[in-house]
Formats: structure tokens, C-alpha cells, sequence
């Protein structure tokens, strides 16, 4: 009879502490995740601008010396991430397999140049520096045309600075969200107390005293939490990077491990101030005032 | 005689509202002291003056060696370290057993010393008949039990005062005798005891100094014997 009372009230009291855990480590999980986006954003977007692809179109009359000359001065250069030559054939070729149908069957010849195709790194990917890289190139005699995608080079910056700022925006808001919603259920855990409470400090018991077996508890409820917290941030850092290896997201080890360092202490930090708060705020009040 | 209470010119006030105006009381080592009155008379208030949980604002006092006007809230816990008290709704933590309310009181007050602390707690236990209920929680006891583990714990450490609150006011009549026979026994051995009360059987049962509260004012009644 009274072990299955007792059951229940076990059973209770973890599902109260269930609710508290979770919601710990769902926002750390968010937070976390945000993190990662926010580490791995320059990434991300590098990632992008350097599918830019800058083409310098060459005249039939250039030599081969020449070709070769530009594209290892290019390479040479610090703007430059990958040259890539693509003669006139191979554009042919790709726009057959693009189309599936062989244009030059009815035209009889091949329209096409032979071009360069230049991967400008990420940090040059702004309009100014593309002009200027491609005014240099038509200095050449036997360039003929430089171009690229202006318009999505404009488009990708903007956004780039968008996200970013949004990103941080978001990352803020739920940190308050964060802390509010952990110290709210610490409040109610607390508040749920606040007469244990009050007898303990009837019996002389320092406020000190009182406060540390609450805060421990839920120091505890807090780690258990970031660890759920940190356990969802690792698979998803796994599966991400099985989806995308290009990104390379593993290569940040130390901000990742601060990021995950950060996640626990953040849980155990905001359990153990609101406790503190909500603790305090008992122990002050008189013992009258706890019934309003 | 060693005094353990006493006020002088003392005022009592309930947020801004006067309750008791010129008290002057003492208290002496191994009394029995009853407080009486109407429920609204100030008991409670004069009672948690003396425990800490209102501010004496306005004449002196003194209890336990403590100076209520200059009591820090700091200091409050070791006053009522050599307080007991004992509330009309017992006021056990009902979380834990009785054996785990009184340790806790240990612990909170400073005991270090495990067997130290069960031997403590068997004797408290002793005292007020109630050694072989240690393991069971508040809930599982009645009012009387409750109210005799409340008043072992105000035991623990040798209080030079205990201040019962109406500790029978929840109680039927038969259970109020016995817990009453317990303060009395109590008293016998040494303690001193102030105790709030408005069953006035009680008073005639086991007479002893009488204060009244009335009319904002305390006084000594003296009993008469038939």
C-alpha cells in the first residue's frame, strides 16, 4: 500500500523534474545549434561566393604560351583560389550534355572560345574586386571578354550580411527565451517549496543552508540537461557533416569544443543564478507575505 | 532568577497597524508562561516578534541573551537555534520522515557528528513518547503525533525558551491533554516554556502565570482557586 504511494509520488516528482530537464536541454539544443550556424557561417557563405565563377573568354588568335602565362599568373595571384582552362571543345561538349542536342550539327562549326574559368576566393568576391580583377584581364591583347554574374555576387553579399545579422538576432532572443524559460520552471519548482522553506528557516536553519541543497538540485537538473543539449548538437554536427563534407565543419575543433564547453557552463550557470534568485526570494519574505 | 524574556514599553505592529502597545513582560528561567486571549488579540504577532518574523520597531526586548531592536536578519537563525518553537499547524517538512526533519534541524544547526545526532534524535524521540515512529512520514501520523515530533524538535538543542503557538489548537481535546501533559513534563525537567493558547480548560487543568492579551494591551491575570 504505501510502496505504491510512495512509487507514485516518485514517479511525480520525476515528471516534474522530466519537464525541467527538458526544457533546459531543448533550449541549449537550440542555442547550441546556433552556435554551430554561427561558427561555421563565414563557412558556409565562403562556401557559396567561391561557386562564383569569373570567365575570361579568349580569342582564337591566343597562343598557347600566352593561355598557360595568364593562367599561372592567376594562380600566382593571392585572389585567386582555382584556374581551370576549358577549351573550346569541352564548352561544347558540356552544353551537348546540358541541351542533349548537338548545335553544332546544324551550325557547322564551333561557336565557342576557349575560356578560363576563375574561382575567386571568398574574401574578393565583392563587386569592386571582380571589376578590377576583370579590367586587369582585358588589359591582355588576346583576352576577349571577361564575365561574370554581377548581379549574383550583389545578391549573395547583401544576403550574406542579411543572414548574418538576422542570425545573431535570433541567437539573442533565444538566449533571453533561454533563460526566462529555465527560470521559470525553476520558479515554479521552487515556488512549490516556499512553505518547506519557510518551516526550515523557523528552525534555524541559515539561509545558506537552505539555498544549497535547492541549487545543487537543480545545478544537477541543468548538467543533465546540457548534456541531452550536447548529445543532439553532436549528431546533428555528424550528420550534417555526412551531407555536406565540403564544409568541412569538423575543421573548427577549438571553437567547437568551446561551443560545447560553453553549452554545459551556460546550463549550469543560468540553473544556478535563477535558483539563487528564486531562493532568495522565499528567504526574504516574511512568512506572512508567502500566502499572497 | 535568570531571565530568558524580557520586554519593556514594547509596541507590536502588524504592517502599520498597532496590535499591542506598552508590553512589559518577564519571563524567567523554568516558567510556564500562558499567553491568552481572543484570536486577534496579538498572540501570534507577540509570538513572532519574539521568533524573529516581525521587528520589534519600538520599545526594548530581549530574549535569549538577543536584543530585539537591534536583531540583523543575519542573527535570526542563531536566535532561533536557542528558541524551540511550536506552531498550531505543526509545520514538519513533509517531505522527509521524522527521523530525516530532525536531522535536518541538526545539520542546519551545526551537528557534526552522525552517531551523535541519532543518539540526539532517539532521546528527543524519548521525550515525547514517540520513539518508534522515527521512519514514518508526516502524513502518516496523526495531529497529536505530528505535534509531539514538532515538539521534540524544538527539543534538539537545548532551547533556553520554547515558544508554542497554540500547539493544541488543531488537536481534539483528549490529544491536547496529552501533548499539553508533554509540555508540562517538559517543564518539569528545566525548560521554560511560553505558550500561546485560548482553551481555557487548559489553563484550569494545569494553572500556572497567565498573560492576557486585550484590548492592544498585555496584563498578568492572576487565577483564581476554587
Amino acid at each position: 500500500m504505501s510502496s505504491s504511494f510512495d512509487k507514485y509520488q516518485k514517479r511525480r516528482l520525476i515528471s516534474s523534474y522530466f519537464s525541467v530537464v527538458l526544457s533546459i536541454g531543448l533550449v541549449l539544443f537550440l542555442l547550441g545549434l546556433l552556435g554551430m550556424l554561427v561558427i561555421n557561417a563565414k563557412k558556409v557563405s565562403d562556401h557559396f561566393k567561391e561557386q562564383v565563377v569569373l570567365t575570361i573568354y579568349l580569342k582564337d588568335s591566343a597562343k598557347d604560351v600566352e593561355i598557360k602565362q595568364l593562367e599561372k599568373s592567376l594562380a600566382l595571384s593571392d585572389y585567386v583560389k582555382s584556374t581551370e582552362f576549358v577549351s573550346k571543345e569541352q564548352a561544347a561538349e558540356s552544353i551537348k550534355a546540358e541541351n542533349g542536342e548537338d548545335f553544332m550539327e546544324f551550325l557547322g562549326y564551333n561557336p565557342l572560345q576557349n575560356s578560363i574559368d576563375v574561382h575567386v576566393k571568398a574574401d574578393f568576391v565583392t563587386e569592386e574586386r571582380l571589376q578590377v580583377i576583370s579590367e586587369e584581364a582585358l588589359t591582355k591583347s588576346f583576352v576577349d571578354e571577361v564575365r561574370y554574374d554581377n548581379d549574383l555576387v550583389t545578391l549573395m553579399n547583401n544576403n550574406v550580411k542579411k543572414i548574418s545579422f538576422w542570425i545573431l538576432v535570433i541567437s539573442g532572443l533565444f538566449t533571453v527565451i533561454a533563460v526566462l524559460l529555465i527560470n521559470s520552471s525553476i520558479r515554479l519548482s521552487v515556488y512549490s517549496k516556499r512553505f518547506t522553506i519557510k518551516t526550515m528557516q523557523m528552525v534555524g536553519a541559515t539561509k545558506q543552508f537552505i539555498r544549497r541543497p535547492f541549487v545543487w538540485k537543480s545545478v544537477r537538473l541543468g548538467m543533465i540537461g546540457a548534456i541531452l543539449a550536447l548529445i543532439g548538437m553532436a549528431v546533428v554536427l555528424y550528420y550534417v557533416n555526412q551531407t555536406f563534407p565540403e564544409l568541412n565543419l569538423m575543421n573548427n575543433t577549438v571553437l567547437l569544443v568551446v561551443l560545447f564547453v560553453g553549452v554545459f557552463m551556460l546550463g549550469i550557470i543560468i540553473t544556478w543564478i535563477s535558483t539563487f534568485i528564486a531562493t532568495q526570494r522565499f528567504l526574504n519574505l516574511k512568512t506572512d507575505q508567502l500566502y499572497y | 532568577m535568570q531571565q530568558v524574556l524580557y520586554l519593556k514599553d514594547a509596541s507590536i505592529f502588524q504592517g502599520d497597524s498597532l496590535v499591542l502597545s506598552d508590553i512589559n513582560v518577564e519571563v524567567n528561567k523554568g516558567d510556564f508562561v500562558y499567553l491568552i486571549g481572543k484570536t486577534g488579540t496579538g498572540k501570534s504577532s507577540f509570538m513572532k516578534t519574539l521568533y524573529g518574523d516581525l521587528p520589534l520597531t519600538k520599545g526594548e526586548g530581549s530574549i535569549v541573551d538577543f536584543d530585539l531592536r537591534t536583531l540583523k536578519e543575519k542573527d535570526i537563525p542563531f536566535l532561533r537555534r536557542k528558541l524551540g518553537v511550536v506552531f498550531q499547524d505543526f509545520k514538519l517538512l513533509t517531505d522527509r520522515t521524522v527521523n530525516e526533519n530532525l536531522l535536518f534541524v541538526l545539520k542546519a544547526t551545526g551537528w557534526k557528528d552522525k552517531k551523535e545526532m541519532t543518539t540526539r534524535i532517539e532521546e528527543v524521540l524519548n521525550k515525547v513518547g514517540m520513539k518508534t515512529k522515527g521512519f514514518k512520514f508526516p502524513h502518516e501520523l496523526s495531529g497529536g503525533e505530528q505535534q509531539r515530533v514538532a515538539i521534540a524538535r524544538a527539543l534538539l538543542n537545548n532551547p533556553e525558551l520554547i515558544l508554542a503557538d497554540e500547539p493544541t489548537g488543531n488537536l481534539d481535546p483528549q490529544t491536547s491533554v496529552e501533548v499539553m501533559e508533554v509540555l508540562q513534563d517538559i517543564n518539569k525537567n528545566g525548560n521554560t516554556i511560553l505558550m500561546a493558547t485560548h482553551d481555557y480548560a487548559l489553563l484550569l487543568k494545569y494553572p500556572s502565570k497567565t498573560l492576557k492579551c486585550d484590548d492592544n494591551q498585555v496584563y498578568e491575570v492572576v487565577q483564581k482557586k476554587n
